[in-house]
C-alpha cells in the first residue's frame, strides 16, 4: 500500500484578481518508507501539494489517501486527529510553541495524545539527543538559534513516531553546515525507522541528497526521478 | 485634514476590532451616565419641589429658635399685619402668614391628637398646594369661619365625614384653656402619606380668637418663582426685616433639612458607583493604549531615528486616546439621551418602588429630564479619565530610545 | 485529562506572555469585584440597619393585632382574649422574645406645650430585646414593672415639652366611651435612641398603669414576637397563628411596615444589577483582552491545530486563560473588599446627613454586612458572564485555518 496517493488533484488560488492554478490535474504515488523531495520555482505548488498531503488544505477537486485513508473529504476534527497519529511537520519557520521550553515542544504531541508522562520524557530524552541537542532541553525558542529550533521541530515531528514526515523548507533559514546535518539526520531517521519523507525544497543541496526528486512547475510534475545519494 | 490627525485616525483602525471594544466600554459607560444623572437630577427636583409645594415653601418668617423647637409661645407678633407688608413691598403675592397649635381632636367616637394649623383662606393657595387637593368638600374662604379641612387618612381615623363636628381642645398661648367646635367642610387628598395622616387646617382668625393669640402666629411662608430663584428672594426679604428682632427668616433648607442630606447621601452612593464605572473604562483604554504603544515600538523607533521628538509621538497617543473617547462620548450621551428621551415620554417605573418613591414624596412613576448638565457630565469625566489613563503609555515614549526600539520585534 | 493539562499549562503561560496586559486586566477584574462586594456590603449594611430599626420600632417579627387596628389603632380594637390567657399560651410556647402591649394614640401635655404620641404600655421585663430602648441610654431609670406609675420619654420630646425627669406630665387618650381618659404622670426616664423620630413619637408607661387609665380591663391591642432572623419568619408566623384565637390577624413585620419590606427586596435586587452593571463595563476589557491574544497567537495556534490540536481544545485554551484571568482577579477583589470592610465594622459615621438617613428611614451610623450570599452571587456571575464573553474569542480562535495561520508572512 502506498503512503500517500493524489488522483488527478486541482487547486486554484485568488491572488489579487489574478486565478493561479497551484495544483493542475496533478496525480501522485508515494510509497511507503520513501525519500521524495519535491522542487519548484516559488509559486510552483510544492507547498500546496505538501499542505493538501498533510490535510492543511483541502483541494478543488480530486483525491488525496494517506494509506487506506482518503482524507480530502474529512472534517478538522478528523484530519487534527489523522496528522496527531500519522503524520509529523516540519515548517520553514516558526516551528515551535513560544511558550514551551525545547523538552515540552517535543513532548507536546505525546501529551496531546495522552501517552504517560514517563514514555514521554524517555522519548523525548532520546530523541533530543539523537537531534543533538541534550543539555538544552529547558530552554524556551526564543533561547535557542535557527537552526536549534528546526531540530528541535524536527524531534517533535518524529516523537510519536509518525508514518509520514512533511517537511516545508525545512533548511530555508539554515547555514550550509547545519542544513546538512539536518539532512544527514532525516535519512538516518528514514533509514531506521522505515519513516516516508517528503521534503518541499529549491535548495540544490538537498535535491542532490535524496533517492526521489519530483520537479514541479505551474501545479503539474515535470519530472519524476530516481537518483542515488551522492 | 491636519496630517497628524489623519495618522492618529489612522494607527485607530489598523486594529478595528480593538477600536471599538474600547470605544464600547467607554460608550456603554457614558450611556450609563447620562441616563442615570438624567433620572438623577430630575428626581432631586422633584423631590424639592414636592416636599417644598405642599407645605413648607421656599423660606418661612419665625420667631428665633421655632425652627428648632416648635414652641407655642416662639410667635411672630401681628403676623397678618406683617405678612400684608411684606406682600406690598416685595409686590408678591405668594406670602401667607400661619399660626399652629397641637390639640386634642375628638369626633364622636374618637380622639386624637393633632397638629391644627391656621392659615390665611384668601393667601395660603399662592404658597402651599394643599388648598388645591381637597378631594371632598371645599376650602373655607371666611378668615373667622369654624371651619376646619382634614387630611383624609386623618378623617377616616376619627371617623368624621364632610359637614360633621369636630372638637378641638387644647391650650392657648396665655396657658388659658382653648377649644372648639368646628365642621368638617374639606378632606384633603394630597397623595402625601404623612400630610394625609395628620393634616388639620383652620382659618387664621379663628384660630388666633380660640387661642388667644392676640393677632400673633408662628410663620410666613414665602415663596419665589422657582426655587433657583429663593436665595436672592431670601436676601430681600432679610434686608427688610433688619432690625426686626422678633423674626428670623429660614431657608428650605433649614425648615426640611432632611431633604437636602437625603439628597447627598444618595449623591455620595451614586458618585461612588459613577466613579467605579469610570475606572474601569480607565482601565480598558489604558490597556488598549499601551498595547498600541507597544506594538509599534519598533515603527516608533524608526521615526525618532528620523528626528521626530517623543513628545510629538506622545501627542499622537493622546490624540488617539481623545478621538476614541471622543466617538464614545458622543455615541454614548446620544444614546443616552435617546434612551432618556423616551422615558421621559414614558415615564420610567422599577416595580415595586411605589413604596421607596412615596417616602420621599415621589411619584411611582419617574419622568427623567434630558438637560444639557446630564448629557455632559458623564462623558466629560469619561473623557477626562480616558486621557489620565493613556498618560502612562505617551510619557513611556519618552524612555525608548530608539537603537532598541528599531530591533524589537 | 491529559489533554486538560496541557491547556492549563498552554493557558497559564500564554497569560503572562504579555504580562502587562494582564496586569492591567487583573487590576480592572479587581477593582471591580471590590467594587461590587464593597458597595453591597454598604447597601446591605444600611438595609440591614434600617430593618432592624424598623423592627425595633415595630417591634418584633411578627405582630397579633384586632384584625381593624391596623386601619384604625384605636383603644376598641382590641384583641379579646384576656392578658393572663395570652401570657399563658405564648409563655409556653418558647419563643425568643415575645410581649404583649398596650399600643395607642395619645396627646402628651407639659404645663408649655402639647404633643401627638403613641403611648406604649408595657411589661418593661418582657420588652428587653425587643425595643430600641437600652437602659444605658435612659437618663433616670426605666419602668420598673407593669404597674409602675412613671413614664419614660424621648429626648426630643422632653425638649420640646420642657420638661425633665422628675417633672410631671399630662397623658390624654380616650377610653372604649370615647370619653376623655386622662392622668397625670411623673417623667422617670428620658431616653436617646438612634432615630430622632422615635424620640418625638414614643412615650412607655407600666401595662397596668395604661389599662387602667383607659378602662380596658387585662386587654391588651397587640402582641409581638421576635424570631432569631428577620429575613426568615414564615415558620414563626405559623406558629404564632396556631396560638392564636380566630378573631385576630397575624402579620408579619414586612406586611406592616411596606416600606421596609419594598427596601429590602428593591435592595436584593438593586445588589444584581449593580454586579451585572459592572461586570458589564469590565466584559469590554476582557473581550478586549482575549481578541488581542488569540490575534498575537494566531501562527502558534495554527501550529497546534497543524500537530493535531482539535478545533474544540484551541477553544478550551482560551477559555481557560479567561477563567485563570477571572479567578486572579476575584481571588484579589474579594481579598480587597474583605480587607477594606473589615475596619469598618464598627461603623462608618454619618451624622453629617443624619437628618437625611433618617428620611430614608435609616441610622446615621452605617454597619456594612458581608453577606456570604452576596459575595458568592458576585462571584459566580462574574465567572458565569465571563465565561459567555469569552466564548466569541475562543470561538474565533478555534475557527482558525492551520494553512493561512502558517503561512502567514510578517
Amino acid at each position: 500500500m502506498a503512503a500517500v496517493r493524489c488522483i488527478d488533484v486541482c487547486k486554484t488560488y485568488l491572488q489579487g484578481n489574478q486565478e493561479i492554478r497551484a495544483l493542475d490535474h496533478l496525480s501522485i504515488e508515494i510509497e511507503a518508507g520513501g525519500f521524495v523531495c519535491l522542487s519548484s520555482p516559488s509559486g510552483g505548488g510544492k507547498t500546496t501539494l505538501l499542505n493538501a498531503i498533510g490535510g492543511l488544505d483541502r483541494p478543488d477537486s480530486g483525491e488525496v489517501w494517506i494509506e487506506d485513508q482518503r482524507i480530502d473529504t474529512m472534517g478538522k476534527s478528523e484530519l487534527a486527529d489523522l496528522r496527531l497519529r500519522k503524520i509529523g511537520f516540519v515548517f520553514q519557520a516558526y516551528n515551535l510553541i513560544p511558550v514551551l521550553t525545547a523538552r515540552e515542544n517535543v513532548e507536546f504531541v505525546m501529551q496531546v495524545q495522552g501517552r504517560k508522562a514517563a514514555e514521554r520524557r524517555e522519548r523525548s530524552t532520546e530523541l533530543l539527543e539523537e537531534v543533538g541537542l541534550a543539555g538544552l532541553e529547558d530552554r524556551r525558542p526564543a533561547q535557542m538559534s535557527g537552526g536549534q529550533q528546526q531540530r528541535v521541530a524536527v524531534a517533535r515531528a518524529i516523537v510519536s513516531r509518525p508514518t509520514l514526515v512533511l517537511a516545508d523548507e525545512p533548511t530555508a533559514n539554515l547555514d550550509s553546515k547545519t542544513s546538512d546535518g539536518l539532512m544527514d539526520l532525516f535519512e538516518e531517521l528514514n533509514t531506521k525507522h522505515e519513516t516516508t519523507f517528503v521534503i518541499a525544497t529549491h535548495d540544490q543541496r538537498v535535491m542532490a541528497h535524496v533517492p526521489r526528486l519530483v520537479r514541479m512547475l505551474d501545479g503539474r510534475i515535470v519530472d519524476d526521478i530516481e537518483q542515488h545519494a551522492a | 485634514m491636519n496630517l497628524v490627525v489623519r495618522l492618529a485616525w489612522r494607527n485607530l483602525w489598523r486594529q478595528p476590532r480593538r477600536t471599538w471594544l474600547t470605544i464600547g466600554a467607554i460608550t456603554f459607560s457614558n450611556i450609563l451616565l447620562v441616563f442615570m444623572m438624567s433620572l438623577q437630577f430630575g428626581m432631586y427636583n422633584l423631590m424639592i419641589d414636592n416636599s417644598l409645594q405642599a407645605f413648607t415653601g421656599h423660606m418661612q418668617v419665625q420667631a428665633p429658635g421655632f425652627v428648632d423647637d416648635h414652641r407655642m409661645r416662639q410667635t411672630v407678633p401681628d403676623v397678618a399685619g406683617l405678612a400684608q407688608s411684606l406682600r406690598e413691598s416685595l409686590t408678591l403675592d405668594t406670602v401667607a402668614a400661619r399660626a399652629q397649635a397641637f390639640v386634642l381632636a375628638s369626633s364622636e367616637e374618637r380622639s386624637y391628637g393633632v397638629a391644627v394649623i391656621g392659615v390665611e383662606p384668601q393667601f395660603e393657595r399662592n404658597v402651599s398646594s394643599i388648598p388645591g387637593l381637597v378631594g371632598e368638600g371645599r376650602f373655607f374662604d371666611d378668615r373667622d369661619a369654624a371651619e376646619i379641612v382634614v387630611g383624609s387618612v386623618l378623617a377616616r381615623n376619627l371617623r368624621v365625614g364632610l359637614g360633621d363636628e369636630l372638637t378641638i381642645l387644647g391650650s392657648g398661648l396665655d396657658g388659658s384653656f382653648a377649644a372648639a367646635v368646628l365642621t368638617v367642610v374639606g378632606i384633603i387628598d394630597s397623595g402625601i402619606p404623612d400630610l394625609d395622616r395628620t393634616l388639620a387646617e383652620i382659618p387664621l382668625g379663628l384660630f388666633q380668637e380660640v387661642f388667644s393669640m392676640r393677632g400673633a402666629g408662628h410663620q410666613i411662608v414665602i415663596n419665589a418663582a422657582n426655587i433657583d430663584l429663593a436665595p436672592e428672594l431670601q436676601l430681600r426679604v432679610e434686608h427688610l426685616l433688619a432690625g426686626n428682632a422678633d423674626v428670623v427668616v429660614q431657608e428650605w433648607d433649614r425648615l426640611q433639612p432632611g431633604l437636602r442630606q437625603a439628597i447627598q447621601a444618595d449623591m455620595s452612593s451614586s458618585f461612588f458607583m459613577y466613579g467605579v464605572l469610570t475606572i474601569l473604562v480607565a482601565f480598558s483604554v489604558l490597556n488598549t493604549q499601551l498595547m498600541s504603544v507597544l506594538e509599534r515600538t519598533r515603527e516608533f523607533g524608526i521615526v525618532m531615528a528620523l528626528g521626530l521628538k517623543p513628545g510629538r509621538l506622545g501627542r499622537l497617543v493622546m490624540l488617539e486616546t481623545a478621538i476614541m473617547g471622543g466617538v464614545g462620548g458622543i455615541l454614548g450621551a446620544l444614546a443616552g439621551s435617546a434612551i432618556t428621551w423616551y422615558f421621559s415620554a414614558n415615564g420610567f417605573q422599577i416595580p415595586g418602588m411605589e413604596e421607596m418613591a412615596a417616602q420621599f414624596n415621589l411619584p411611582a412613576r419617574m419622568y427623567p429630564q434630558v438637560s444639557r448638565l446630564s448629557v455632559s457630565l458623564g462623558p466629560g469625566i469619561v473623557l477626562a479619565f480616558s486621557l489620565l489613563a493613556a498618560a502612562y503609555p505617551a510619557l513611556r515614549l519618552h524612555w525608548l530610545r530608539p537603537v532598541e526600539a528599531m530591533r524589537a520585534a | 485529562m491529559n489533554t486538560l493539562r496541557v491547556l492549563l499549562m498552554l493557558a497559564w503561560r500564554n497569560l503572562w506572555r504579555n504580562h502587562r496586559r494582564t496586569f492591567i486586566m487583573l487590576a480592572a477584574i479587581s477593582v471591580g469585584v471590590w467594587a461590587m462586594i464593597f458597595m453591597t456590603a454598604l447597601t446591605q449594611g444600611m438595609v440591614n440597619d434600617m430593618v432592624n430599626d424598623g423592627i425595633s420600632a415595630l417591634p418584633g417579627h411578627v405582630q397579633v393585632h384586632h384584625p381593624a387596628y391596623r386601619d384604625d389603632p384605636n383603644v376598641n380594637n382590641l384583641i379579646a382574649t384576656p392578658d393572663t390567657e395570652i401570657s399563658a399560651r405564648f409563655g409556653a410556647a418558647g419563643f425568643r422574645q415575645w410581649a404583649s402591649r398596650v399600643k395607642v394614640p395619645a396627646v402628651i401635655a407639659s404645663e408649655r406645650e402639647a404633643r401627638g404620641v403613641t403611648l406604649l404600655g408595657i411589661d418593661p421585663d418582657r420588652e428587653r430585646g425587643l425595643t430600641f430602648i437600652v437602659d444605658d441610654r435612659v437618663e433616670g431609670r426605666f419602668l420598673d414593672g407593669v404597674s409602675d406609675t412613671g413614664i419614660v420619654i424621648g429626648r426630643k420630646l422632653a425638649n420640646t415639652l420642657e420638661t425633665d425627669v422628675g417633672k410631671r406630665v399630662v397623658i390624654m387618650s380616650q377610653d372604649p366611651n370615647n370619653d376623655i381618659a386622662e392622668r397625670g404622670f411623673r417623667v422617670a426616664g428620658v431616653f436617646d435612641a438612634n432615630m430622632p423620630s422615635f424620640e418625638e413619637n414614643y412615650v412607655f408607661a407600666g401595662k397596668q398603669t395604661v389599662q387602667k387609665l383607659l378602662k380596658i380591663g387585662q386587654r391588651v391591642t397587640e402582641i409581638v414576637v421576635l424570631g432569631d432572623d428577620y429575613r426568615d419568619v414564615d415558620g414563626l408566623y405559623r406558629k404564632v397563628e396556631e396560638l392564636v384565637d380566630e378573631d385576630v390577624i397575624v402579620n408579619r413585620w414586612f406586611e406592616l411596615d411596606t416600606y421596609l419590606g419594598t427596601m429590602l427586596r428593591v435592595m436584593d435586587g438593586f445588589v444584581l444589577v449593580w454586579v451585572v452593571v459592572i461586570f458589564l463595563a469590565l466584559s469590554f476589557g476582557l473581550v478586549n483582552t482575549l481578541v488581542m491574544a488569540v490575534f498575537e497567537r494566531v501562527r502558534e495556534i495554527g501550529l497546534m491545530m497543524a500537530l493535531g490540536m482539535k478545533p474544540s481544545s484551541i477553544r478550551g485554551q482560551i477559555l481557560i486563560e479567561s477563567m485563570l484571568l477571572l479567578v486572579i482577579g476575584l481571588a484579589i477583589g474579594n481579598v480587597l473588599a474583605v480587607a477594606s470592610i473589615e475596619p469598618l465594622r464598627s461603623g462608618i459615621d454619618l451624622s453629617i446627613v443624619a437628618e437625611g438617613m433618617a428620611m430614608m428611614g435609616a441610622a446615621s451610623v452605617l454597619y456594612p454586612q458581608l453577606r456570604m450570599e452576596d459575595v458568592v452571587l458576585a462571584n459566580v456571575v462574574v465567572l458565569i458572564l465571563g465565561f459567555f464573553a469569552s466564548l466569541s474569542p475562543a470561538w474565533r480562535a478555534s475557527r482558525l485555518e492551520p494553512i493561512e495561520a502558517i503561512t502567514r508572512v510578517d
